[in-house]
């Protein structure tokens, strides 16, 4: 059950950053709550410093200008998912957000709540390392810009120092005849596997590839030897076959409870070839009819 | 998201309508009676019950699968100030701690040994929660730790590690199951019968299936964990406690305190959902000695993780085959299955022995086999969970029989037409014969399936049918109280576990008096007010509670038109009952007008007093059941060859219930059921470190209940209503068939789409498997073909 602790309702973000540095190990930042009070009524993590970052204004804004997508650290799942700006500039990450947990857990759970825990079986991360998006992180002592792929060390590990608060993800919009594709598999609470892939088509060939696999291993990460295989190809069946067998061979995949490791690999496969063909077709909707 | 396509096999009129003769709300699906007070949240829970004096317990429980408990130091928790008391096995030690109402295994708290992770070892009372849970950090335990059994193979083994002296073990209560002989090892149980020359018939057999299956340990998963209050004072001990079998709570209760059953009071308030993991006695012997320490009242409230410790379903390990003639004729089962019950019996020897009845199937044989072990392991404790037995055995048999026609060319539903036993035959040696028309009802799903129509590639469609010995001892009774004012009250100790209990009796009393629904008021559970009953649980309270308060009723009935004949001076034959009053022709006299003419003036009561025991013989086990309950099911799936996952697009459940009393409360159970099978046959699994014996996926994150999101695309659900029951206007139970039928058809529904499942659940990863097997067979196969 649930130990005794103190809570702080900051007003700003140095505010909070004072308060971690303050409180040192005993102080966690509280958002959502979803993870952090899970694993206190566990018993797996006490602190007596809960610091809640709700009472801050403005952690949740989402916008887009300038060829970005801002997402406030603080917007839910659930706002994100119906945020027409995020339908209309980046709607493989509104359909991602959907498909979260339950609408309990969506509407109180924050992206940033989900980054931050590092929980390796996560959506949004494989997404956002595909999609090469930057982390904002904030103390007292400044502001620093992190790629999403090196925010993510290992498992519940990122690098976010203590006193650091994130306070928003940074996405580039894709350029023109660029196509992204997410595909999950799901049998537990959370996925098992999760593929993202990205590719920008010139003329026939593949200009740019980007794949990322995330929730077998510790952390998501770029499969970078599957994207030089792909690069200056012309796209097709056996390409990506050939790609999706690399991709399940390169993966990062630990050992845990429930799926083996050699299934998980093959989950990496079966998910690249789907993400990696789809992403190609959305590269060029008018040819394939779609739009 | 699944839509749900909800048809129903015909038109129900809703509502609560007017009492007009003897069937008039029978049939009816009138408003739950408990639906206003649960959605507004004024329904009460044990954990929402308020006591004077109410302490707070938490319970210290044991990190090792098997150990000795060298000391208990309990002193700085005692110390700590809000504690009321630190209970712990000393203090148990002037009566004898032991209970089981099978078998008197289990200590109430661990006394020098612990059996299991999760065993009680220690209890705190305290002012408060977060107290009590502060005061289990202080207490310090010395264990030496003993080599533990945790699967059932390492407790067969020849060397294994004993749990218990079984030859010291006293039987339990009320096991029911005749003489219960001490058995070698770590033997629990053991069931067995045969009929006929099962080795002379696979003799002569033509084709023989024949396999080894795993089921796994499941969690009931109820949203309510266990919750009991205890008090006790002056000789008299009073619980509150979300169980299911309040009168067996009382005497194992009442035995063990050595206090006469009337001293001992259990009431039931509403209960948060069950399906057999509140039935017997779980919480509350630890409870009341706790509360016996303290002198106060104590709470102890299971959190999800503890309730999984508490009772769970059996794993079990078998072996089948089955032999049948080149035409489809099936001939004979062999059966040798072993049920985990874990460290302690529990309901393990009843489990073991409704295995045995489920596992030949309801086929004709010309000999049978089974044997049928229960086994102690250094695992939680098993017990119920809706529809035992059959659950376990019917997806195996049911997959060799679909092997057996695909063998000799015959499909699913042919081969079952051909050979499934028909009303009045024998399901096994003495006991009751069929009561049931399998057929017409195998049938009705395989229409529902739209059987041999065409079907995508990699989906399959599968039937199952089997039976399960439902019922457990007919004894119930109930009375009911006409007041002054023409409304009744209705005393019944059956447990509203959410199944819709009270409305049917509401309905049934309601009809033997010509009242609307509205005049009647159902109590509670509550051993000093309402009569006995045995349990809620085995499909049994619409059967049996159900007859004893219709046969409340015709007292009341009867007493209604013996005053009535007096006051019109007319015989009773013409005078009949309708709308709230008697009537003779034209003329009414309204209850509360009787009531008065009799007693002369406002007030005074009339009491109707039903009571049901065995019809013949004794009721035991070998004599019953008291019917067989129905378990049928179909399923249209879908596998996804890449990934193994199964898809469910079409549930179907047929319901064969004699006489459906609240028809949407019936397809609700079956909707539950089917769900709940869905869970058992593709989800769910306790997963134990084989070495240490702790839950792996102890929490709900980690454990996956099927939820809205996994309901099939589409849910058929057929009431079939041949009055053949035992119960109140031919009705008979509902609510267990289901789900051993669900699992079974998804098993069967799977083969069909070429998975051979030989384990449950049917995981996407152990599809795959199982795909990948047949592809390189069928791949070896083709090469030696050409070689
Ligand atoms: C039942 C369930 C199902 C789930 N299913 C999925 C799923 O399918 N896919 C998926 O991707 N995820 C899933 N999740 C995870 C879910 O997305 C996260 O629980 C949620 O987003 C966490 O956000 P929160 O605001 O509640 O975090 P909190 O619990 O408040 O915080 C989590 C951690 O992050 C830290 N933190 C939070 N915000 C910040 C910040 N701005 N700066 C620094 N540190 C911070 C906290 O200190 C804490 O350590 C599931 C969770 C649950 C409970």
């Amino acid at each position: 059950m649930l130990r005794r602790f103190v809570i702080h309702e900051p007003r700003a973000v140095e505010e909070a950053s004072a308060l971690l540095e303050a409180h040192g190990p005993e102080a966690a930042i509280y958002a959502g709550g979803t993870e952090l009070l899970v694993v206190m009524k566990e018993g797996l993590a006490h602190f007596p410093h809960l610091i809640n970052i709700k009472t801050i204004p403005g952690l949740d804004t989402i916008e887009a200008s300038d060829g970005m997508l801002r997402i406030g650290a603080l917007a839910t799942h659930r706002a994100i998912e119906r945020s027409p700006v995020v339908r209309d500039a980046a709607p493989v990450l509104a359909e991602l957000e959907a498909q979260i947990a339950n609408i309990r857990v969506r509407s109180t759970g924050t992206i940033g709540g989900n980054l931050c825990f590092a929980e390796p079986h996560s959506d949004p991360a494989t997404l956002l390392v595909a999609w090469d998006a930057t982390l904002r992180l904030t103390s007292r002592r400044g502001t620093r810009d992190i790629p999403a792929e090196s925010f993510f060390t290992g498992l519940l590990e990122t690098a976010r120092e203590h006193d650091e608060v994130l306070t928003e993800i940074r996405i580039p919009l894709p350029p023109a005849r660029a196509g992204t594709a997410y595909e999950r598999f799901k049998t537990h609470e959370r996925p098992t596997a999760t593929v993202a892939a990205v590719v920008r088509l010139n003329g026939g060939t593949i200009e740019e590839a980007r794949l990322a696999v995330g929730s077998v291993g510790p952390r998501p990460h770029r499969l970078r030897g599957v994207e030089a295989m792909l690069t200056g190809q012309r796209p097709d069946a056996d390409l990506f076959a050939a790609a999706a067998e690399r991709a399940a061979a390169d993966a990062e995949v630990i050992e845990e409870r429930f799926e083996s490791v050699d299934y998980k690999r093959h989950l990496v496969q079966v998910l690249s070839a789907r993400a990696l063909a789809t992403a190609t077709q959305r590269a060029h909707p008018r040819e394939t009819g779609g739009d | 998201m699944s839509t749900l396509s909800h048809r129903p096999a015909s038109t129900e009129p809703m509502g609560a309508a007017q009492g007009n003769g003897a069937q008039g709300l029978v049939g009816l699906s009138a408003p739950r009676v408990d639906a206003r007070a649960k959605a507004t949240g004024e329904a009460k829970y044990a954990g929402d019950l308020q006591i004077p004096g109410l302490a707070y317990g938490k319970v210290l429980r044991s990190p090792y699968a098997h150990a000795r408990i060298v000391r208990i130091d309990a002193s700085r928790a005692q110390a700590l100030p809000g504690v009321i008391a630190v209970l712990t096995g000393d203090d148990v030690l002037d009566i004898n701690p032991y209970y089981g109402h099978a078998i008197k295994d289990r200590p109430l708290i661990a006394i020098d040994r612990v059996r299991f992770v999760g065993e009680p070892v220690a209890a705190v009372a305290a002012e408060d929660p977060q107290t009590a849970a502060e005061a289990l950090e202080l207490i310090e335990v010395e264990y030496e730790e003993l080599p533990a059994a945790i699967t059932l193979d390492a407790a067969l083994a020849e060397d294994a590690p004993r749990l218990h002296v079984t030859e010291l073990l006293k039987p339990g209560l009320f096991h029911g199951l005749g003489e219960l002989k001490p058995q070698p090892g770590n033997i629990c149980y053991h069931h067995a019968f045969a009929r006929g020359d099962v080795e002379e018939a696979f003799a002569k057999a033509d084709i023989v299936v024949e396999g080894e299956y795993h089921f796994p340990a499941v969690y009931q998963y109820s949203m309510e964990p266990h919750t009991t209050i205890a008090q006790w004072g002056d000789g008299e001990i009073t619980v509150w406690s979300s169980c299911q079998h309040p009168f067996l709570v009382r005497a194992e209760i009442a035995d063990l305190f050595g206090l006469p059953v009337a001293n001992v009071r259990i009431v039931v308030p509403y209960l948060g959902g069950g399906f057999g993991s509140k039935s017997y006695t779980k919480l509350e012997p630890l409870t009341v000695a706790l509360a016996r320490k303290a002198r106060r009242p104590v709470r102890i409230a299971n959190t999800v993780d503890e309730a999984m410790v508490t009772t769970r379903r059996h794993g079990m390990k078998a072996w089948m085959r089955t032999a049948a003639s080149a035409d489809g004729r099936l001939l004979a089962r062999e059966v040798r299955c072993w049920f985990d019950t874990g460290a302690y019996a529990d309901n393990g020897p009843r489990v073991v022995a409704t295995g045995a009845d489920a596992a030949p199937g309801p086929y004709r044989w010309e000999a049978v086999k089974v044997d049928s072990w229960g086994v102690y392991t250094n695992t939680s404790p098993a017990g119920s969970y809706r529809a035992f037995g059959a659950t376990h055995l019917q997806w195996i048999g049911e997959a060799q029989v679909d092997e057996i026609a695909r063998r000799c060319g015959l499909d699913a539903l042919q081969i079952r037409e051909r050979n499934l036993l028909r009303p009045g035959e024998a399901v096994r040696p003495g006991g009751k014969p069929l009561d049931a028309d399998l057929i017409g009802d195998i049938q009705k799903v395989a229409a529902a399936l739209d059987w041999g129509t065409p079907k995508p590639a990699n989906v399959g469609r599968g039937l199952s049918v089997g039976l399960l010995a439902a019922g457990a001892h007919p004894v119930s009774t109930a009375f009911a109280r006409l007041e002054a004012d023409g409304t009744a009250t209705l005393y019944v100790s059956s447990t509203e576990v959410g199944q819709g209990v009270r409305t049917v009796f509401s309905q049934i009393l309601a009809t033997e008096l010509a009242l609307p629904v509205e005049r009647v008021r159902v109590q509670g559970g509550d051993t000093l007010v309402t009569p006995y009953d045995r349990s809620t649980g085995a499909s049994r309270s619409t059967t049996l509670a159900g007859l004893a308060v219709q046969r409340a009723g015709q007292e009341l009935r009867a007493k209604l038109l013996e005053i009535a004949a007096r006051v019109f001076g007319l015989p009773e034959e013409a005078i009949e009952l309708r709308d709230g009053a008697v009537w003779h022709e034209g003329e009414s006299i309204s209850y509360p007008d009787l009531i008065r003419a009799h007693f002369g003036m406002v007030g005074g009561e009339l009491i109707g007093r039903g009571e049901v025991r065995p019809e013949k013989g004794t009721g035991s086990y070998a004599e019953g059941p008291v019917f067989w309950e129905v378990c049928i099911g179909g399923a249209e799936v879908e596998v996804d060859p890449d990934t193994g996952k199964v898809t469910v697009r079409k549930a179907v459940s047929v319901a064969d219930v004699g006489k459906a009393i609240n028809p949407r409360l019936v397809k609700a159970q079956e909707m539950g059921g089917w769900l709940q099978g869905l869970g058992n046959a593709l989800f769910e699994e306790m997963i134990y470190d084989e070495q240490t014996g702790q839950i792996l996926n102890a929490t709900l994150f980690d454990y996956h209940v099927p939820t809205i999101a996994d309901l099939p695309a589409s849910f058929v659900s057929t009431i079939v209503e041949n009055e053949d029951g035992p119960g109140p206007y031919g009705a008979k139970g509902v609510g267990e068939g289901a789900l051993a039928g669900a699992t079974a058809a998804i098993v069967t529904a799977l083969y069909d789409a070429g998975v051979r499942v030989t384990e449950l659940p049917a995981t996407p990863e152990r599809v795959w498997r199982w795909l990948r097997e047949r592809d390189s067979a069928a791949a070896g196969g083709a090469q030696s073909a050409r070689e």
